[in-house]
């Protein structure tokens, strides 16, 4: 999922505490999609209650949030709207990688190969309407805004890094460099340990910030530019773009020709990309109108969170009290706000 | 040329770039005729710095008209470090969005910085009374913060006309600090009412490491369960505000 443009882009690697009493706008579904992926059972099968309802996307969003709430850090969910047609091919193709994992899936398990049926389970997770609506419910009772974006979440969580109202921007996906996120953090629900792929052992995954500014600096393009190289690379609009071209000899080109227009080696490939709606989507994306009053923090409400997760969930009742205290306890979640005396 | 301002030496830029970049990792200057502010709160809206530098401040000062310049903070202060003492500052804003710093003893030594985009509307600030005022020197305030700091993440200031207590305390244990009217490093005392707030540390800690270097003088006003605000007065800057909002107390 989203470009590869990790090869191309310099980061720096932060500590939690240094986004204490920041701002943080998380693509929604990016992340729930991360936690159905990984919260699963030892043969991938995803976390249920006693009625077999799926419970991986709550877990994920109730320990990791609280997490970050006992670091002081203010979170704002901004959730995805309808996609460009143009985005029809990609979510086809995912359709189908999912299928076929499924039943790679099923065929591991039947054969007994569990660690292989945990690979392929990790592919295999779909975002409900129910699995959406839970999520809402239990960020509200967290406290936590939530943002219904038009089109993309990520368009509207990257653009509102450019406002007063939020500092930096949450996803998995590098699109939100292209969609203009001043800053983007990477991680920021999985970091800590996290297992290998296919193999018994767990690595430490650390924070990675990244700045548009530096970015540009370092690459010397524009954010067309930029646009332009993650075009060739290939984005969800695109998927694959051109054949044979990577993260470095698309920056490379970009470099040299400026834009596409100019790639003159490339243009028979380039005809069967709609690459100036493409760019179009990117640099003048459907956002949401948000404004301070859309991103109001409230103060958890810990009875129905307990009786959410514990009584409707099955989760377990003194670990998520015991998780709650955790953030009533935080020494950093007691300055006020000045705006009480303005 | 559209802004201009000499200083005799980088100090004054020193402690105001080093006391905005205890909130920001931006901030936007307004320069006017009557000289140069800054006004801009941390995210999270619990501190406020306002600062006010006036144009008989500096040592030359030039604005045709009214401009905004956005700065990143660190940078200009990574810049602006490299100057000594001595050594006289320029900092001008030409036509070509490109922020001028001029070093100058002997020889001339030029950086340019890349602007960014201004943002921000205007901040207001807090209504508030004060029923105490403390004035102390920077120093003194810094050696109490990191008193307190050893034992606890926060500090809660009581004071009465005879004196005033700082005090803090953690799991680990409690700090207490009592100065008395008349003490060395404590200038003056008023309290018109006796008041009791506690504060986030971090916050103090870092804004008065800051400016302490700067020397001067530091006023502390606050009220019960009200923000404080804290006046540094450095020599040759206008008016250094800090506004602290205080802690949910227990």
């Amino acid at each position: 999922m989203g470009l590869d443009l990790k090869p191309i882009l310099t980061h720096t690697n932060i500590k939690l505490s240094d986004l204490s009493n920041k701002i943080i706008a998380v693509d929604a579904f990016n992340t729930i999609h991360q936690f159905l992926a990984t919260i699963r059972g030892s043969t991938g099968e995803l976390l249920t209650n006693s009625q077999g309802e799926i419970t991986s996307h709550l877990s994920g969003l109730f320990y990791r949030n609280i997490n970050l709430l006992a670091e002081g850090i203010k979170l704002v969910y901004v959730f995805d709207g309808v996609s460009s047609p143009l985005k029809t091919d990609e979510i086809e193709r995912r359709h189908q990688v999912k299928q076929i994992a499924a039943e790679k899936y099923e065929k591991a398990l039947i054969q007994g190969k569990l660690e292989e049926a945990r690979k392929y389970s990790q592919a295999t997770s779909v975002l409900t309407d129910k699995m959406i609506q839970e999520s809402k419910k239990l960020l509200s009772l967290l406290g936590i805004p939530t943002i219904q974006a038009p089109s993309e979440g990520e368009a509207t969580a990257a653009k509102l890094t450019n406002s007063d109202l939020v500092q930096i921007c949450a996803s998995q996906d590098y699109d939100s460099i292209l969609f203009g996120a001043k800053r983007l953090v990477r991680n920021i629900t999985i970091s800590g340990k996290r297992k290998i792929p296919n193999r018994n052992a767990f690595i430490d995954v650390s924070l990675e910030l990244f700045n548009l500014e530096d970015i540009l600096n370092q690459t010397n393009l524009t954010s067309e530019q930029l646009v332009d190289v993650g075009i060739l690379i290939g984005t969800d609009y695109n998927y694959g773009g051109i054949p044979g071209v990577g993260p470095k000899t698309a920056l490379k080109l970009i470099q040299k020709y400026s834009k596409l227009e100019n790639i003159d080696q490339l243009q028979e490939q380039l005809s069967n990309i709609p690459y100036e709606e493409i760019r179009e989507l990117f640099l003048k994306p459907k956002i949401a109108n948000v404004t301070t009053n859309d991103i109001k923090f409230e103060p958890i409400d810990y009875d129905k969170v307990v009786e959410f997760l514990s009584t409707e969930k099955n989760f377990s009742p003194d670990r998520i009290n015991s998780a709650l205290e955790k953030v009533q306890n935080s020494e950093k979640n007691k300055n006020q706000s000045l705006e009480k005396w303005f | 040329m559209v802004f201009l301002a000499k200083t005799k030496s980088p100090d004054e830029w020193k402690a105001v770039t080093s006391a905005i970049s205890t909130l920001v990792d931006e901030a936007t200057f307004e320069a006017t005729v009557e000289g140069l502010s800054f006004r801009g709160m941390d995210p999270s809206h619990v501190a406020l710095i306002d600062i006010s530098w006036p144009n008989s401040a500096f040592d030359g000062y030039e604005c045709d008209s009214a401009l905004k310049f956005g700065v990143r903070i660190d940078e200009f202060s990574k810049l602006m470090k490299r100057a000594e003492k001595k050594d006289a500052v320029e900092v001008s804003v030409e036509e070509n969005s490109l922020l001028h710093i001029k070093i100058l003893n002997g020889y001339k030594r030029e950086y340019k910085m890349r602007l960014i985009e201004s943002t921000g509307g205007s901040t207001p600030l807090p209504k508030l009374n004060f029923n105490s005022k403390i004035i102390l020197t920077p120093a003194s305030f810094d050696k109490i913060l990191s008193d307190i700091e050893v034992v606890s993440e926060y500090i809660s200031i009581e004071s009465d006309e005879k004196k005033i207590t700082f005090s803090g305390k953690s799991d680990s244990g409690e700090a207490d600090i009592i100065i008395e009217s008349g003490s060395e490093g404590l200038e003056e005392l008023q309290v018109k009412e006796t008041s009791k707030a506690t504060y986030s540390l971090d916050y103090l800690s870092k804004i008065t490491k800051a400016i302490s270097a700067s020397g001067g003088s530091l006023v502390l006003e606050y009220s019960t369960k009200m923000p404080l605000r804290l006046e540094f007065r450095v020599a040759n800057v206008g008016r250094i505000h800090f506004y602290l909002a205080p802690r949910v107390q227990d």
